[in-house]
């Protein structure tokens, strides 16, 4: 039997590539599926060197539409699996995602954004956030975590595995190709140690014993005959997912309480978000920052409280507004005016968002 | 009178810090009077991801840089690896020539894209190690390691955690790679110390081997 | 005066030199194409696609209609565009990721449609351009960035044989062969053949061609070439594999 990838935690130096590897490792992930695509291959390089080890397994698929589907096959049979793209890759498994949805599988699949539309750049972006929580032909019935640093891609590649078993919805990490090659430090930990215990897994397919005879087989679709058939199917979806969505949404807040400015950012634009807010307070100006983790399910309520006392939303993102969308349709009905700062594949230095605040007054 | 000059290749595992260490080495050179001082970005699986942003300010310093320049390679969609011309050509060019080699299963035969590499004797092979990095993090990891990448000739203390880094994990370091090193019958050529840590370790680590003192020019590049 | 050398009459001249690496198979055999529409004299009726990959890098490489589109979808692109315009003389190019993985079931399908398409794929044992990784066509115990303790064909089979496929699943009319860029004439050959094939309504031609990687292989100059003509030789083999039969004039 293979021994624990990590025993106990060590503070180590990676790319973020690396710590996706490594983390799904220490989630005991069973199995990963991929393909080829800038920025995430090294997700795949480190993950077949360390594999063997550990008695885990990997197969390089066709394409990034057979990675979902047979991702989504692994997980029906029981087993931990997961599964990285970006950009045109990601548009390739939006199919196997909606299949995902609407038949509540288990599937983790980690995104480094990278420019786009089409072919873009192979370096980043945050342009897939409309794409990886509600693409595919389904209502956006996803997780999704977005994150800013290595210790939290380590950290939630780990939830990640976790709330998929657990609540049953297709989950994704959502990093970019900075975070993916970026170096930094960080301590990786064996779950246990920090009181983790990992999600057991069931089967839903290829069951023990004689179907029919031992147990009902196992018969599951993803197709409905009538339209009071499908209605009821996504409304129970909706409901499952609705129960959830509280335990599930997560968020930070730096200095909204009595913010005049709030700037609103997720994923690696954190950083400079707060960066910023720290040099606008030391000037004097009562700016603030709301930073969004999931994106999906998105903090509705803690938005709302923040939009009702601010006198200004600053929404920042390497995108040409798929964050502003989202919050727009979270405080609709508030009449807090919004400003968008919108840099598709670029990245957002502190600087620019200082200036853009002093600039507003 | 023949001149020897410098012809050094950097090796390693991805990330160990081979484009920071390569790159001090050649601004060390020039420092010390050496003229011309080549560096060549050959890190073929991530080319644009290493020296592109600061090339022109290294060339400014009076260093030449084979590397690709972002503008320069318009239209491709996946960066991945495009060898440039010159690089095949290096070691015709007169003067020191620094390869940083990037990270892959050739390891250090992929040395042997480089016209006269490296069957001419003139180039020595350094293992670029960082002990904050799990894949080489033991005595154990790094022989098995080296063994993978064919000939080398000596193995460098890189241990760091990045902003975090102290002396500890360089000392720390210094004890596992020349224990690695010893094992495998090579010696250990220096342990790097970023320049700002000066006053917490001398001219030698704790084993005896040589200092040599980066300043840290990676950190601009986003990666 | 710099003096240009010779190339071929559809190659643009102010793209060169090209920006493959030294020793790249890519050159010689976009070499053995533009010498083949030069002597059918088609350059004017060709509309070229490209895919991801280094196939992506021959984007303005001719003096003819290029489109580079995306990865393995170059055969289903100039499908359509061969069937809006059935004059031009449609070439997919692609590698064997483009050709075999993502592309196969484009492959296959346009094959089995008899699409009056030319299909070349350039067949080096790995993905390139993305650094290196295994590709249908690596072969057994061949180690790649994702094979790192090479290729176990117990848990990922044989390498494939694509134009023996072609071949099989294709009726008369079409055109499978697999040239090598040891023998440049042979391929060039091969080349005009499939696009006669096209140009004569026939049917589906394809040809592979075996090429050198000697930056992902780690190989010098020597060693490249005994990879091409000794190694990849032992699990593709060189020739054609199906031609259409002979009229009776």
């Amino acid at each position: 039997m293979a021994e624990k990838p990590i025993q106990g935690e060590k503070r180590v130096f990676m790319t973020g590539n690396e710590v996706v590897a490594w983390a799904a490792l220490a989630a005991e992930a069973d199995l990963m599926y991929g393909y080829p695509i800038t920025p995430q291959n090294e997700v795949m390089h480190y993950w077949t060197r360390l594999a063997p080890k550990f008695g885990k397994k990997f197969l390089q698929t066709e394409d990034e539409i057979s990675a979902g589907f047979t991702t989504c096959g692994g997980a029906l049979a029981g087993k931990r699996c997961f599964t990285a793209t970006a950009g045109p890759g990601n548009i390739l498994m939006q199919e196997s995602m909606a299949m995902a949805e609407m038949m509540r599988i288990p599937t983790v699949l980690v995104v480094q954004q990278r420019g786009g539309p089409s072919t873009g750049t192979v370096i980043y972006s945050q342009q897939e956030v409309t794409m990886t929580c509600f693409g595919g032909n389904g209502e956006g019935l996803r997780i999704v975590y977005s994150t800013g640093s290595h210790q939290e891609l380590f950290d939630y590649v780990i939830k990640a595995f976790n709330s998929a078993w657990k609540y049953r919805f297709p989950t994704f990490v959502l990093g970019d190709g900075y975070q993916a090659k970026m170096r930094e430090s960080l301590v990786i930990y064996d779950p246990a140690l920090k009181g983790i215990k990992m999600e057991p897994t069931a089967p839903r397919l290829g069951l023990e014993g004689m179907p029919g005879v031992d147990r009902p087989p196992s018969h599951l679709r993803n197709t409905y005959n009538t339209e009071e058939e499908l209605f009821e199917a996504v409304s129970e979806l909706v409901a499952a997912y609705e129960k959830i969505a509280p335990e599930v949404v997560e968020y930070q807040e730096f200095f909204t309480d009595d913010a005049e400015v709030v700037i609103i950012a997720h994923g690696v634009v954190t950083r400079a978000a707060q960066a910023a807010v720290k040099t606008l307070r030391s000037q004097g100006i009562g700016a603030g920052h709301f930073r969004p983790v999931t994106l999906r399910p998105f903090a509705v309520d803690a938005l709302k409280t923040i939009a009702k006392r601010a006198k200004k939303l600053l929404v920042v993102e390497s995108a040409q507004g798929q964050l502003a969308k989202i919050v727009k349709d979270a405080i609709y009905g508030e009449s807090v005016p919004l400003e968008g700062y919108y840099r598709p594949g670029q990245g957002i230095t502190a600087e620019e968002i200082v200036e853009l605040v002093k600039k507003g007054m | 009178m023949k001149t020897t000059r410098i012809v050094e290749a950097y090796i390693g595992e991805y990330a160990s810090g081979k484009s920071e260490v390569a790159l001090n080495r050649a601004l060390s050179l020039l420092r010390a009077g050496h003229k011309p001082v080549t560096l060549v970005d050959f890190d073929l699986v991530e080319p644009f991801y290493t020296l592109r942003p600061i090339k022109k300010e290294l060339e400014e310093k009076g260093l030449q840089v084979l590397a690709w320049e972002t503008r320069k390679t318009m239209g491709l969609g996946e960066a991945g690896t495009v060898l440039k011309p010159e690089m095949r050509w290096a070691l015709r060019r007169t003067g020191d020539v620094i390869f940083d080699v990037g990270y892959g299963v050739g390891g250090a035969a992929k040395l042997r894209l480089v016209e006269d590499a490296p069957e001419n004797g003139e180039m020595k092979i350094f293992v670029v190690t960082n002990i904050a990095r799990p894949i080489t993090g033991s005595v154990n990891d790094i022989v098995e390691y080296v063994k993978t990448l064919g000939p080398v000739d000596g193995l460098i203390n890189n241990s760091h955690l990045g902003d975090e880094t102290d002396a500890e994990i360089i000392q720390e370091g210094a004890r596992i790679v020349s224990e690695a090193a010893k094992l495998l019958g090579l010696p250990v050529i220096w342990t790097t110390v970023d320049i700002r840590l000066s006053s917490q370790i001398g001219k030698t680590d704790v084993v005896g081997n040589p200092v040599f003192f980066l300043e840290r020019h990676m950190d601009r590049t986003f990666w | 005066m710099t003096k240009v050398p010779n190339m071929p009459k559809s190659w643009r001249q102010e793209t060169k030199p090209h920006k493959f690496c030294p020793g790249c198979g890519h050159g010689l055999v976009l070499k053995a194409l533009g010498e083949a529409i030069d002597e059918l004299g088609i350059q004017d009726r060709v509309v070229f696609g490209c895919d991801i990959g280094c196939s992506l890098l021959a984007w303005d490489f001719f003096n003819v209609d290029t489109v580079q589109t995306h990865h393995g979808r170059t055969t289903p692109v100039l499908t359509g565009v061969k069937r809006a315009r059935p004059d031009r003389i449609c070439i997919a190019y692609m590698g064997d990721g483009g050709g075999y993985a993502i592309g196969s079931q484009h492959l296959v399908n346009a094959a089995a449609r008899n699409e009056k398409l030319t299909v070349i794929l350039v067949n080096n044992c790995n993905y390139g351009m993305t650094g290196g990784q295994m590709a249908p066509t690596t072969l057994p115990d061949m180690k790649t960035e994702t094979s790192p303790y090479g290729r176990n064909v117990a848990e990922t089979g044989y390498p494939t044989q694509g134009p023996e496929m072609v071949a099989a699943i294709t009726r008369e009319g079409a055109y499978a062969a697999r040239g090598t860029v040891a023998n440049v004439r042979q391929l060039k050959g091969f080349i005009k053949k499939a696009l006669q094939n096209q140009i004569d309504g026939n049917g589906f031609s394809f040809v592979e061609a075996l090429s050198g990687c000697p930056t992902n292989w780690s190989t010098n100059a020597k060693d490249t070439w005994a990879f091409i003509e000794e190694t990849m030789t032992k699990y593709f083999k060189v020739g054609e594999i199906k031609a259409p039969a002979k009229k009776e004039e």
